[in-house]
Formats: C-alpha cells, sequence, structure tokens
C-alpha cells in the first residue's frame, strides 16, 4: 500500500473532502442570496419606479396629448437619475429622450423590457450599461419607453460574485490541505498504536502505547489500550507463576500419595495397615482434587463473563452467613456477629459472592484464636458503593504482604501448618473484580498488641 | 430398586455398577445418550443415573426428551462441569438432583435413594417419625404431644431430615437443599447445627432419633 493513497483513504481526509463541500454548498447558496439581496431587489424596485413613470406619463398624455407628454419627457430625460426615457413615432422612429433608437419595436401589449445600451460619459468615453423597464404603445400609436439604468448595482454584484467564488476555492483548497495535514497527523497516531500492538503480539509484552498527555481521544485509545496491556500482562504473569504453582504445589501431595500406597503394598500383607494407608491415600487424592476445583474455579471466575448477574439481596444473604456460621464458631471458642444494615442490593451471581464472603468468614475463623472476634459488617458507604467487612481480631497480616496474600498459591510462611491452597483470597479477589469491585486488607479488630485483620469487598450497589 | 445408569466411561460404569449393586440395587448400564434415551423410556426404572457428556446425545438433551415423552422418574445427573449455571441448566431440562465429579460414592448412594424416596413429596402437610410430629401448615414440631421450639433454619433442617427419614443424607445434602449452598465450608459447621438440632429434639427424650452415619452424614431414624 503506498502511503500517498493510504493517506486518502483515513477517515479524517474523507471528513475534509465532506468539509470542502459544504464550503462549497455555503457558497453557492451566499451566491444567490447575493444575488436575490442585490440585483434582484433593484430589478424589484426598477419595475415599480418604472410603472410609477409610465403611468404618470399615460396621464399626462391623456390631459394634454402628444404635446404635452413630448414635453413630460424633455423634462424628465433632463433631469439627473437613474431613469432613461424615450418617446418614439408608431413606426419605431424616435422623437426624443435618451436613446438615438428603441431597442426593439414592442408588440400590441405593455411589455417588460431588459436591453444593453451604450452611452458616452462626461469625458466622452463609450460606456456599455445595462437597464429594465417597461415599453408599449399609447393611443393612437407613439411609443413610450421608460426603464432604470442598472449599471452601478451590476457592477458591485459582479464583484461581490468574484470575491465569493474566489473564497470558494480557497475554502475547498484549504479544507483538503487541512484535511491531508489532519490524517497525516491521525493516521501517525493510529500508527503508533498499531505498532505497540505488532510489538505485544511480537512477544514485548512491556510494550506501552505512547500518551502524550493532552487528554485528546488518542490519548482515551491509547490508555485503554495501555490498561488492556496491563490486565494482560497480568493474566500471562498469573497463568506462568500459576503453572508453576500448580506444578510445585501438586508435586508434593501427588508424592505423598505414591509414597503411601507403595509403602503399604511393600509392607507385609495386613488388612488393618491396608485400609490405613488407603484411607490416608484418599485423603491425600480428596485434596488434590479440591484443589482442581479451587483453580478451575478461578479460572472461569477470571476469563468466563458470561456468568448470569441477577439482582441479589446482598443483606439477606450475609445475615443467613452469619446465622450459618456462628453455631460452629462458637462452639470452636471463637464470637461471630453481624451488622448488616438492610436492603443493600448488588447486581451479582448469587452462588459466587455468597462463596466470596464464606472464603473471608472461613479464613477469619481459621486464623483467628481461641476467645478472638469476627466481625461481619456490611454497610453502604458515602460513595454510594457497599462495603462488607470480616475484620477480625487474630495475628493480621503485615501491610507489606497484604497485596501479595491476593496472588494465587500465595500463603505466608504463618500459615504453612494450617490447611488449604492459597487459593480463597484469590478466588475472592477474582469475584470482587467480576462484580466490577474490589478487595481490600486492611487493620482489623484490635487484638492488644496490634490490629487484626480486615478484608473488605467493596461492590457498587445495584439500582 | 432397579437403576438405569448412563456412562460411556466403562471403567466408571463398572465401578459404580458394583457400588449401586453393593448398596442392594439391580443396575442396568447403557453406554450412550441415545440408548440410555430409549432404555429409560421402556424399563420402568427406578431412579436413572445420567453422565452430562455422553457420546451421541448429551445428557440434559436426554432428560429434556424423556420428560416431554411423559417420562418422570428420578433423574440425577453426574457432572464435570458442576458451577451454578450448568446444575441450573440440568434443573430446568428436567433432572431432580445434579451431582459435581469428583463425588465419593456414599454421597452417590445417599443421592439415590433420596431421589427414589422423594418421588412423590409435597403433597403431604404433616410429617412424622416415631413419635416425632411436625405440622407445615402450622410450622409446629411435637415430640411425644410435647411442643419443641425451633429456630426457622432448624425447622427446615428437621424438615428435610424427616422427609428422607429412615436413609443416609450427606452433608453436602444438607448443605444443598437446606441452605442453598454450592460450596464445601471447610469447617465443621453442619455438625454443629445438628448437635443443636439433635440437643432439641433428642437431649429430654430416652430413644435418640437422630444418628450420625460415620463418614456419610446423618440419619433420621425411629
Amino acid at each position: 500500500m503506498r502511503p500517498s493513497l493510504a493517506l486518502l483513504r483515513t477517515t479524517t481526509f474523507r471528513l475534509a473532502l465532506a468539509q470542502a463541500g459544504v464550503v462549497l454548498v455555503f457558497v453557492v447558496a451566499l451566491l444567490v442570496y447575493v444575488y436575490f439581496a442585490t440585483i434582484g431587489q433593484l430589478v424589484a424596485d426598477s419595475d415599480v419606479l418604472a410603472d410609477q413613470e409610465y403611468a404618470a406619463l399615460e396621464r399626462a398624455y391623456a390631459e394634454g396629448g402628444i404635446r404635452r407628454l413630448n414635453q413630460e419627457v424633455v423634462e424628465r430625460a433632463a433631469r439627473q437619475g437613474p431613469l432613461l426615457y424615450v418617446l418614439a413615432e408608431g413606426n419605431g422612429v424616435v422623437v426624443t429622450g435618451d436613446f438615438q433608437q428603441l431597442p426593439s419595436l414592442p408588440g400590441e401589449s405593455v411589455q417588460r423590457i431588459d436591453f444593453g445600451f451604450e452611452s458616452t460619459d462626461a469625458e466622452g468615453a463609450a460606456q456599455r450599461g445595462r437597464a429594465r423597464g417597461k415599453v408599449g404603445r399609447l393611443l393612437n400609436g407613439p411609443i413610450l419607453l421608460v426603464a432604470r439604468d442598472l449599471g452601478d448595482s451590476e457592477v458591485m454584484s459582479g464583484r461581490i460574485t468574484r470575491v465569493l467564488w474566489t473564497v470558494a476555492i480557497l475554502g475547498v483548497f484549504l479544507s483538503i490541505a487541512s484535511g491531508l495535514i489532519a490524517s497525516w497527523l491521525a493516521s501517525r497516531r493510529a500508527e503508533a498504536l498499531a505498532s505497540t500492538a505488532r510489538d505485544v503480539m511480537a512477544g514485548d509484552l512491556k510494550r506501552r502505547a505512547p500518551v502524550r498527555g493532552e487528554g485528546d481521544e488518542f490519548d482515551a485509545l491509547a490508555e485503554a489500550m495501555n490498561a488492556m496491556l496491563d490486565r494482560l500482562e497480568r493474566l500471562m504473569q498469573v497463568s506462568r507463576t500459576a503453572g508453576d504453582a500448580i506444578a510445585h504445589d501438586l508435586r508434593s501431595p501427588l508424592t505423598r500419595f505414591r509414597q503411601k500406597l507403595e509403602a503399604a503394598l511393600e509392607a507385609p500383607a495386613d488388612t488393618a495397615n491396608d485400609r490405613e494407608a488407603l484411607r490416608k491415600a484418599l485423603e491425600e487424592a480428596d485434596s488434590l482434587l479440591d484443589m482442581f476445583a479451587a483453580v478451575l474455579k478461578l479460572a472461569r471466575v477470571e476469563s468466563n463473563p458470561n456468568w448470569r448477574f441477577e439482582r441479589i439481596d446482598a443483606s439477606d444473604i450475609l445475615r443467613e452467613l452469619v446465622d450459618f456460621y456462628e453455631p460452629a464458631a462458637e462452639e470452636q471458642g471463637r464470637t461471630l456477629r453481624g451488622e448488616i444494615a438492610p436492603d443493600l442490593f448488588v447486581n451479582g451471581e448469587t452462588g459466587l459472592f455468597t462463596q466470596a464472603v464464606s472464603n473471608l468468614v472461613e479464613n477469619a475463623l481459621k486464623y483467628t484464636p481461641e476467645g478472638g472476634h469476627i466481625a461481619l459488617t456490611a454497610a453502604r458507604r458515602s460513595d454510594g458503593r457497599i462495603e462488607i467487612a470480616v475484620s477480625d481480631d487474630g495475628p493480621g497480616i503485615a501491610p507489606a504482604d497484604r497485596d501479595r496474600v491476593q496472588e494465587r498459591f500465595v500463603r505466608l510462611e504463618s500459615a504453612r501448618s494450617s490447611p488449604g491452597a492459597g487459593l480463597g483470597l484469590s478466588l475472592v479477589a477474582a469475584v470482587a473484580r467480576l462484580h466490577r469491585g474490589g478487595l481490600h486488607l486492611r487493620d482489623g479488630l484490635d487484638n492488644g498488641e496490634g490490629k487484626g485483620l480486615g478484608a473488605a469487598l467493596v461492590l457498587p450497589a445495584a439500582a | 430398586m432397579r437403576v438405569l445408569l448412563v456412562e460411556d466411561d466403562a471403567d466408571m460404569a463398572e465401578s459404580l455398577r458394583a457400588s449401586l449393586a453393593a448398596d442392594e440395587h439391580e443396575v442396568e448400564i447403557a453406554g450412550d445418550g441415545e440408548l440410555g434415551q430409549s432404555m429409560a423410556a421402556t424399563g420402568g426404572y427406578d431412579v436413572i443415573v445420567l453422565d452430562r457428556m455422553l457420546p451421541k446425545k448429551l445428557g440434559v438433551s436426554v432428560v429434556r426428551e424423556l420428560r416431554e415423552q411423559g417420562v418422570s422418574t428420578p433423574v440425577l445427573i453426574l457432572s464435570a462441569l458442576h458451577d451454578e449455571d450448568h446444575r441450573v441448566e440440568g434443573l430446568n431440562a428436567g433432572a431432580n438432583d445434579y451431582l459435581g465429579k469428583p463425588f465419593s460414592t456414599r454421597e452417590l448412594l445417599a443421592r439415590v435413594r433420596a431421589l427414589w424416596n422423594g418421588r412423590d413429596r409435597d403433597v403431604q402437610t404433616r410429617l412424622q417419625v416415631g413419635d416425632l410430629e411436625m405440622d407445615l401448615l402450622a410450622r409446629t414440631v411435637k415430640r411425644g404431644g410435647k411442643k419443641l421450639d425451633l429456630q426457622p433454619r432448624e425447622f427446615r433442617l428437621l424438615e428435610y431430615l424427616m422427609r428422607n427419614s429412615g436413609q443416609t443424607v450427606t452433608r453436602k445434602m444438607l448443605l444443598e437443599n437446606v441452605w442453598d449452598y454450592h460450596f464445601d465450608p471447610q469447617t465443621n459447621v453442619i455438625d454443629v447445627h445438628i448437635s443443636r438440632l439433635r440437643s432439641k429434639i433428642d437431649r429430654d427424650f430416652a430413644q435418640s432419633l437422630l444418628h450420625t452415619v460415620r463418614g456419610s452424614g446423618y440419619r433420621l431414624e425411629a
């Protein structure tokens, strides 16, 4: 594709051509207007004037006959002014008036006439002029012509017309030129975006589209593209590390699984021992399957946009969750209490929403020592969003680690001894993102030495 | 009872057949959806266990067409896809229960029995197990004529247990049917709810009705 032709195909250039067309149409419209406002008006005025004069002279003829008419025409023709008169005999021979001869012989009826003529100015130079008027035969034959000289206004409108045509040609030319420049600029910036996309496709995930900081549509596009690339890079990163982590995290339970079966096979046959080995192998298999299920669920939440969202009563679901977990918490020597504002609605998927909050509650139950307190609070924030927080007075998480624990498979050293694959918070964070919200980890309840953990889901409220 | 098992994986089918046979069911196996559907339509089975991914015809289509033909045999769909939307799709097609893979054999057996038991429920307004009585209209529970005071959630838990009395219900069945939760809580939450219910219905009486079935779940039985 030759660049010069490519330029002609750009949207901006097409817009410039359209603009040139508009300029042309505007100028033509202006010409029509100017014509009617000058010549058209003049012609109309001339016709009125000629009619009045003609009628006055007709009256003079009727009252005083040919002598009176002749006298009037001579007087009027001698006056300064734009009006021209000719009185001729019935055969067209001029008796008196501004011209030596009639432009044409009239027919039987009075008619409008539009004619060119030559005259001499003060210095005796010949001049061409144009006039418009009325000519007709009076009773018993004489011909009377009354006309108005259109000279000056004709010249003026000619000039205006020339200026407007000049403007039109210049406008069209400038429109096309500016279109070419704009499309060249625009295609240069579009090309920058396209080249970014090509580089990323070629594998350079760090490449970003240039943002000029002018806040125009190209900047908006570049920013959106960069945000998309950030997410893409994060997903690539996540899937890369997740692959490693899955391989690593599955290796240990699979090894234990294999080792238990092997040990049982090699030991002398003993029903009780064999059954115990099988039971343990089954437990390992179950924990592996749980881990797979969690990974798959997370992948589905992160990659599948087709969840069926509906308006759900978050307050109701949260109250039920408190009811559900409260007895177990009490049994385990922990206090779970709910402070849930009524009528909080979100757009969401009930199952995922419920599971996300339940993950937070279970995390709190797991990491809060006996005698600990857990609070599930939900309220509408001043910015209209809904905040659902599970706060505990357990050991908490150091601020530096709070982002990291939301990544999949990340488990802090302190949690290594407890069961779980390190996917719980990742799932909650993914569910929050799916619901156009976020998961924020912060200080929780006071535990005497410091703060426990507060995990807050902030979601947009449903209309 | 007679169970039709529609499953294309021969190993899986044989292992399920053995488990169902050990639970005293008579099992016939169909290896694809079309065969499964024609057998289901004519075979007079008590329960149909149907894999979701089948050759020739998908499980969901099999159920939908069986229901259109007027076959009302209870159907349990087994599926590796057990997200909410797939579950709802299966149930909307006319399945009575939906169990995600992997599942434990005990879970499957409990659900097959529950399907058979539950085939003509919902018409009752009174439930009775031994001297335990539930009035579903007045929403009252009495044992030995003495009124018991239950929370709404405990009432629903007991109702489910009573409807399935005499057979084992798993924790997962309770979660799905009483709470409508489709995830596995990691703590012993269900056990605590059961023990609270037990303290209300069994504590003051000589005979225990609510039994723990080790490794499986619970059974309400006189």
